[in-house]
């Protein structure tokens, strides 16, 4: 499944995103770091049409300087995906960053989703954590397994430096009132995902979610940092395809146990 | 220094190896039933005498032992000992549900007032006949399985688990622990990889089916691999398990060893008991990266000096067992001596374990 790169214009940006596959659509944020693909993506492409977006003032785009707040570019993000046609309601998942991006999204337009997806969200984070500046100590705190990391170019530190201004002005306080408040009144199904090696967003992090959003189902990726869908990519599309197709109903099995008929 | 009186719950009739696993054609009843009780007693008679744990463990298929599920016999040791703690060494976790395993666990703690030390071991080779489980996955399984335990017992909201062997989607277990944040979890540090996985993540150690100059070896790993997760393990988290016989006079209780000691039984005679199954097992890599080490260690055997020499038994009169008990205490660095009652008949067990509560025991506080 390859991916293809395509641009949108809405709300006053053109935003670069990819997509491939077939299927009912599922619509991905990206984290602090910018839009990178991994297997998981691959994978889910083979049951979705997926299509990642890249944030205005992401990777190559110009600064953005015009988002006044999260909020204000989830809606950016709503206009891209409306300007793609995808129908009346949609699946949605945020890494980190984007997982807070989503959740602003699922505030503001709640009748539009189908299924949610947090994938490590930075919606609540401990206090005082920032992202690391060394780039090695940036490829531990992401990865338990970098050996899994798929060779790419890394970004110029331009790039980094323009994408680090816009995240620190938009991300919020590491417990944000408004979102929480806000948070509550969601019932979209939301599967909430978190490394059990993150130290970025520690796993603990995690149960202040199904105290939030009463519709919420927590899951820990083992023996994953805080790219979950890097470091265990199998585990993270087959959870996140059966969470999609199942909502939460997902905690059912359906694979069968028979071994010899 | 501590001790731990271990029952591996034997079935106590005499017979002669039958390999493993061991047909229930001539199996009594009767000689069961009598042989719980026994242990339950000792348990009893243990926890008056002053002993601070008590300990059970697992094995499958073998009359050698009758706890192929120790939590059931920890539940009924629990109605019987007020006060020392209850050791469970371990639960093969590998080869168990680990959600259950954690149900158990935070059953036994709430029975016993939060009482329970958590010991969580791969078993011997023959185990993974048990259950059908590849052996060749028992290291990641333990690794893994453990992580989920201490998930299990400590997050306050359903949570599910994507693990590599493990799938869950939603945990909850009731009741909870009673010892915050969990009961202390031992385990084998014999590999090294394990000695290193416990370190890192401050578990305490478990040294058994060994002898001290290995057991020496594994603890210098463990303290080396600790030192450079910035700490120093005390005592109490070293434990030596041993077997052991008290009798008035070092002669008396040598000859009372003696059938114990003979070179066919090696440290490690449940391992060895079908040795076509140890072989497989160990060609699947479960006994890791210094497999010939390992066999090695379950095969020591010996006469009884030596077996005294290396610490692998404990024998003689008060005196003499507290010597052995020190040195161990010295050599090791160890403060929790598990020891095995080991002797001829249930009555010179019995004298034993009181000669041992009663004079080894109150001077062993000072070590």
């Amino acid at each position: 499944m390859s991916f293809v790169e395509h641009t949108v214009t809405a709300d006053g940006f053109d935003i670069r995103y990819v997509a491939a596959g077939d299927g009912p659509p599922l619509v991905c944020l990206h984290g602090a770091g910018g839009l990178r693909l991994s297997r998981a993506h691959e994978l889910l492409a083979r049951t979705h049409r997926v299509i990642a977006f890249e944030a205005p003032g992401f990777g190559e785009s110009p600064a953005n300087e015009r988002s006044a707040s999260l909020r204000e570019l989830a809606a950016t993000m709503l206009a891209g995906v409306d300007a793609l046609g995808v129908g009346d309601t949609f699946d949605l998942c945020g890494t980190s960053f984007g997982a807070k991006l989503a959740l602003w999204l699922a505030i503001d337009a709640p009748d539009r989703l189908g299924a949610l997806v947090l994938a490590s969200p930075a919606a609540i984070r401990l206090p005082g954590t920032r992202p690391p500046e060394d780039p090695a100590e940036m490829m531990a705190i992401l990865y338990q397994h970098p050996e899994r990391v798929p060779p790419s170019a890394p970004p110029s530190p331009e790039v980094v430096a323009k994408q680090l201004t816009l995240v620190e002005r938009l991300i919020g306080p590491a417990r944000d009132e408004e979102l929480e408040t806000a948070m509550r009144t969601l019932t979209v199904p939301t599967l909430v995902m978190f490394g059990t090696e993150d130290r970025l967003t520690p796993p603990e992090l995690g149960r202040h979610y199904p105290e939030l959003l009463p519709h919420a189902h927590l899951v820990l990726i083992y023996d994953a940092a805080h790219a979950l869908d890097v470091d265990r990519p199998e585990a993270f599309a087959a959870l996140v395809a059966d969470f999609l197709e199942q909502r939460g109903q997902f905690v059912v099995r359906r694979t069968s146990g028979l071994l010899y008929p | 220094m501590r001790a731990a009186l271990f029952s591996i719950v034997p079935y106590e009739r005499p017979s002669r190896p039958r390999g493993w696993p061991v047909p229930a054609d001539d199996y009594s009843a009767e000689v069961a039933q009598a042989s719980m009780e026994r242990a339950l007693d000792s348990f009893a008679v243990a926890d008056q005498l002053g002993f601070d744990w008590i300990s059970v463990a697992e094995h499958h298929y073998a009359p050698g032992s009758l706890t192929p599920n120790p939590m059931v016999m920890a539940a009924a040791a629990i109605q019987r000992v007020k006060r020392a703690k209850i050791a469970l060494l371990g639960s093969n976790i590998p080869i168990q549900n680990p959600v259950r395993v954690a149900e158990e666990f935070a059953m036994l703690d709430t029975l016993s007032g939060g009482r329970v030390i958590a010991g969580m071991l791969r078993g011997t080779s023959n185990e993974y006949v048990t259950y059908g489980v590849n052996p060749a996955e028992s290291r990641e399984r333990f690794i893994e399985a453990l992580r989920l335990i201490v998930a299990a017992w400590t997050e306050p909201q359903p949570f599910g688990w994507m693990g590599r062997y493990y799938d869950y989607r939603t945990i909850s277990i009731w009741p909870r622990p009673v010892q915050t944040p969990h009961p202390e979890i031992f385990m084998s540090i014999s590999s090294p990889e394990m000695a290193e996985f416990a370190a890192a993540h401050r578990i305490s150690a478990g040294l058994a089916v060994t002898t001290v100059p290995r057991a020496r070896e594994s603890v210098e790993v463990y303290r080396a691999a600790a030192r450079q997760h910035g700490w120093d393990p005390p005592p109490e988290q070293v434990l030596y398990r041993a077997a052991v016989h008290v009798a008035g006079s070092d002669a008396e209780a040598w000859a009372d060893c003696a059938p114990f000691a003979t070179p066919d039984r090696p440290v490690g005679a449940l391992s060895m008991a079908n040795p076509a199954i140890d072989e497989a097992v160990a060609g699947a890599g479960y006994y890791g990266r210094d497999t010939a080490q390992q066999r090695e260690r379950i095969m020591a055997a010996g006469d009884l000096r030596e077996r005294i020499d290396t610490g692998q038994i404990l024998a003689g009169s008060p005196d003499t067992v507290l010597q052995q008990a020190s040195a161990i205490r010295r050599e090791l660095g160890a403060g929790v001596l598990e020891l095995a009652f080991i002797g001829p008949t249930p009555d010179k067990r019995r004298r034993s374990l009181e000669l041992f509560g009663t004079q080894v025991l109150p001077r062993m506080r000072e070590l």
